[in-house]
């Protein structure tokens, strides 16, 4: 491979994204607290910076100055090893997210230019549901490791709870790839071009609503939110899997949480939504779509996490094994059939 | 020497020496995770091949289903440190013939290796390779209308699915606890 303007933006672009992704975990912590105070007729952080919006770094700072602490029966090597797994798994399934067309950096790179995309292989929707299935390790571990009963009990419940709702999200997504016959998002994104009636577009939120719906719920269960939250209920298990960690680890395992929000609702976006495709913007603009999309779902994340109280364990996985699995293979048989028929 | 050369070298010691791991030492979850690394590797060495969809199932199957369950039996079981077997439970008549087993399989495995041609090697993987996900799915599920043509592997796939099935019903009822009625 030789050096050349395309791969030094393309390198450029994987920096962007990766910071971006810092900067947007940063900015839903402070929308988080600024919202839920909000909600509950409160003000919020607003001292730091405008309305606030410096918290974030305010905490991280603190957090990085912290004593990292290490209980003296916890196993060194996988309780060190549990927050970078966790990190690691949220950051690397952003990859295979397309945001928008190609970009020429204003004529900078020859024509087409470079894609807005980290990597486009063709099964990406495989890609994010294995790494997805990776990240159940970090809270595992972390709870084992700690070698204390609350981390424990957090990391069985949360692993329990994202082994039973993958199954739901994974269907859910089976059928729209269905409906697209492709595994690659760039390509599901491009299938959702043009409109119906003129004016409705051909998003598969559509035609795929009950299956937006399973998706949206297991990923909630999924990136282990309210009203799904049992590996850090604070009433019952101080603060599940990682209770024992502080300084930069819990930093770490906050981080993963947020990304891993951003992330599903980027692939939503990408799956339901019609990715970075609307009107009225040129296409070189049309990466503000996709953040537009993705900030509502995520702010549809936090409303829903203030307003719903937390659920009963037993409740979860009944919900998960007997509604939302049912639901889900209902959903693909009958998406199957449609495809076939209409075919 | 070209990249994906030295990418299979290094995905090549890292898939051996972590399975060596796995047997080599004695903590049961470091040998899980050291599992995990090796199935790692192997997905990788599949990317190489040219072969994403190959490597994404081994990721999703091996490392995320079932190393999950393997994990979890070796949390529950709590146990920290493997004992350390002061017996041999083989007596000398079983070491000896364990021994001449081991060299004989040895040698069967180099006499295999010796007799693969050199020119398997010199293949681009790439023309043999089925990386687009259709062509699987065609190779696997097709079914001939006109005579005289191939079948896919469809009655292949469709007793291993009711295999599972029957596994999965066995392990729920072997599983359920007697009612006492």
């Amino acid at each position: 491979m030789t050096f050349s303007p395309e791969l030094a933006a393309h390198l450029g672009l994987i920096f962007v994204i990766f910071n971006m992704l810092v900067l947007s975990a940063a900015f839903m912590v402070w929308l988080e607290r600024k919202v839920c105070a909000y909600i509950q007729d409160r003000v919020g952080p607003n001292r730091v910076g405008f309305e606030g919006a410096l918290q974030p770094f305010a905490d991280v700072i603190k957090l990085l100055l912290k004593e990292p602490l290490r209980p003296k029966a916890a196993d060194a090597v996988l309780f060190t090893l549990a927050p970078i797994i966790s990190t690691a798994a949220a950051f690397a399934a952003f990859s295979v997210v397309p945001f928008g067309t190609s970009t020429t950096l204003f004529g900078l790179l020859d024509e087409p230019g470079i894609p807005l995309h980290v990597t486009d292989v063709n099964v990406a929707v495989l890609v994010v549901f294995a790494i997805a299935s990776m990240g159940v390790y970090g809270i595992v571990l972390a709870g084992w490791s700690s070698n204390s009963k609350y981390a424990l009990l957090g990391a069985l419940r949360s692993s329990a709870q994202m082994i039973s709702y993958e199954l739901s999200y994974g269907m859910a997504l089976a059928a729209v790839i269905l409906m697209a016959s492709s595994l690659s998002l760039r390509e599901i994104v491009l299938q959702q071009q043009g409109y119906w009636l003129g004016f409705i577009p051909k998003w598969y939120v559509f035609p795929q609503f009950l299956g937006f719906l399973i998706f949206m719920t297991a990923g909630v269960a999924e990136t282990n939110r309210a009203p799904f939250d049992f590996p850090e209920a604070e009433q019952e298990l101080v603060a599940g899997y990682h209770t024992e960690y502080s300084s930069m680890g819990f930093a770490m395992f906050f981080l993963a949480e947020y990304v891993n929000m951003v992330t599903v609702s980027a692939v939503a976006t990408s799956m339901y939504l019609g990715g970075w495709l609307g009107p009225f913007l040129p296409d070189w603009l049309a990466w503000i779509w996709f953040l537009v999309k993705v900030f509502a779902i995520l702010f549809f994340y936090v409303w829903m996490r203030w307003t719903l109280p937390r659920l009963r364990y037993d409740q979860l996985m009944e919900f998960g094994w007997k509604w939302l699995l049912p639901a889900s293979v209902l959903n693909l048989i009958f998406t199957a059939a449609l495809v076939l028929w209409m075919q | 020497m070209d990249g994906s050369v030295i990418g299979f070298y290094v995905l090549a010691a890292v898939t051996v020496l972590a399975s060596l791991g796995v047997i080599g030492q004695r903590n049961p979850m470091y040998s899980v995770m050291l599992l995990i690394v090796s199935f790692g590797g192997l997905s990788g060495l599949y990317v190489l091949l040219d072969a994403p969809f190959s490597a994404v199932t081994q990721i999703i199957i091996y490392a995320g289903a079932i190393m999950v369950l393997f994990l979890f039996v070796v949390m529950l079981l709590n146990a920290s440190k493997e004992e350390v077997a002061r017996t041999v439970a083989l007596g000398p008549g079983g070491m000896r013939m364990a021994a001449v087993l081991s060299v004989l399989l040895g040698i069967e495995m180099l006499w295999a290796l010796s007799r693969v041609p050199s020119s398997w090697f010199a293949q681009d993987p790439s023309a043999t390779a089925i990386s687009d996900v259709r062509q699987i799915g065609i190779r696997l599920f097709k079914t001939a209308t006109e005579p005289g043509e191939q079948w896919g592997h469809v009655f292949a796939f469709e007793a291993t699915s009711i295999l599972i099935l029957v596994a999965m019903v066995g392990a729920v009822v072997i599983a359920r606890k007697e009612r006492s009625s």
